[in-house]
């Protein structure tokens, strides 16, 4: 990655995005289209819910470091306490990274989770319970996507200000004391 | 405890506070795509303290120990792994023996991290183990991978064995049982017990795993003495594997109105791969 390739030319990280949206637009898909062909609950279920929960794993795992630089996840710490812990890479990094990826990331995320809800409302209207519950479970997995990498970046720019307040505080107290130095 | 150190100005300080003033202004845009003004070249000492590592990690929790310190302080500037971010999953971990890097692991690694975890967490809630410390702490990195699984799994072999209405089955089965995880756990918080919510959830849903052995058993044989032995037995398994967890995190004259709800969910299970036929 060169500094000297001006950014959102071309995307950094072809194969990520691909396999990024490729679960997304799979688990949409074929929901959608075995309404019409399958007649089998089941499969429908099981091969949707399970495309979500990969959707879910490479989102989070994946696609987030890579290509916007974030991970959240959860933990437990020894007083039996959940805590959410959040990383970020550094400025540097940051900066550096595709504005095309993380356009790609951010938009489809939240694509996504607008397309369950809209098919979600279908099924409501024709009253169908157990398609409901597959959407149901989908979304979730959206939506916890979601607010985890938005807090996740919420708390990197609280960071980034933190660093740079940390940073005026101490080398203004060290020109403080050179100048006293000086005097 | 300091591992940002200050290096004694240049006397041209000047540009130093414009460089800073640079790094706020440019802090107070839009998110993390934001670029920032290039670095003024600068000897790799550099007057301005910045990060040593290459990421930096934080919690939110409302209290303030944290459970991931960063590394040693090594010089400026970020080394060459943080532009590893971008790079393509294949690019090797960085380790400087630190903390866990996972935002720059490759992908495998963190495959093989989690299907450990499913197998350790099965081990643990499942299988007799004299040696295990205090249950109440066990299953402390939860998962929902292997609970996905087991309901799924377990979904689908009531499913199979049902000759009619095979969709209904599933989706009751499924139903029933996330919902009945999902209780299971408000159960216990509203009885005042202390139970995180999702390290319950993934408590429950391990400890299906003698049910699901159970429900394939009962599938291959049809014979129903056999399938009541086998069922009464990894019923109790399953209770069993159970109660630990659940009575340790309820006040003890609690503990029967936890418990009661866990057993009973796990016999409605049960008689449902009883009486599929």
């Amino acid at each position: 990655m060169d500094l000297n390739q001006p950014a959102g030319e071309n995307y950094a990280n072809p194969k990520t995005c691909f396999f990024h949206v490729l679960f997304k637009a799979g688990a949409l898909a074929f929901y959608i289209l075995s309404a019409l062909f399958i007649d089998n609950f089941v499969i429908i279920f099981v091969v949707t819910v399970l495309l979500s929960a990969l959707d879910f794993w490479v989102v989070k795992n994946v696609s987030g470091r890579i290509l916007v630089g974030l991970r959240w996840w959860n933990e437990i710490n020894d007083l039996g306490e959940s805590v959410w812990k959040f990383e970020c890479l550094d400025q540097e990094s940051l900066a550096r990274m595709n504005k095309k990826d993380s356009w790609l990331f951010w938009w489809t995320l939240y694509l996504a989770a607008v397309a369950w809800v809209v098919l979600g409302i279908f099924s409501l209207i024709r009253l169908q319970a157990d398609y409901l519950l597959v959407i149901g479970v989908c979304l979730t997995l959206s939506i916890a996507n979601i607010i985890g990498f938005t807090k996740c970046r919420k708390d990197a720019k609280k960071q980034i200000q933190q660093f740079a307040s940390r940073t005026i505080a101490s080398q203004f107290t060290s020109t403080i004391q050179s100048a006293l130095s000086v005097v | 405890m300091s591992d940002n150190d200050t290096i004694p100005l240049h006397p041209s300080s000047q540009s130093d506070i414009d460089e800073i003033e640079n790094l706020i202004h440019a802090s107070v845009q839009s998110g993390p795509a934001t670029v920032f003004p290039a670095r003024p070249p600068s000897p790799p000492r550099a007057s301005i303290p910045v990060s040593s590592s290459p990421f930096m990690p934080s919690n939110i929790p409302p209290h303030p120990p944290s459970t991931t310190q960063k590394p040693q302080a090594v010089p400026v500037p970020p080394p060459l792994p943080a532009s590893s971010g971008n790079g393509r999953a294949n690019m090797a971990a960085s380790g400087f023996g630190s903390p866990p890097n996972t935002l720059t692991e490759p992908v495998l690694d963190t495959v093989k991290r989690d299907l450990s975890r499913i197998v350790s967490n099965l081990k643990l809630v499942v299988f007799p183990n004299p040696f295990r410390e205090d249950p109440g702490k066990a299953l402390r990195d939860w998962d929902l991978w292997g609970p996905f699984f087991f309901i799924v799994f377990l979904g689908l072999i009531l499913s199979w064995s049902a000759s009619v209405k095979k969709s209904e089955v599933f989706a009751v089965a499924f139903a029933l049982l996330a919902a009945g995880a999902v209780i299971l756990t408000l159960n216990v918080l509203l009885l005042g017990g202390h139970i995180i919510f999702f390290q319950s959830l993934s408590l429950l849903g391990y400890c299906l795993f003698p049910l699901d052995v159970g429900a394939l058993i009962c599938m291959l044989k049809d014979n129903v003495i056999v399938k009541v032995v086998v069922v009464c037995v990894t019923l109790a398994w399953s209770s069993w594997a159970a109660y630990p967890f659940m009575s340790s995190a309820v006040n003890p004259r609690r503990k029967a109105l936890a418990l009661y709800p866990v057993f009973l969910m796990y016999v409605s299970v049960g008689f449902l791969i009883i009486a599929i036929d």
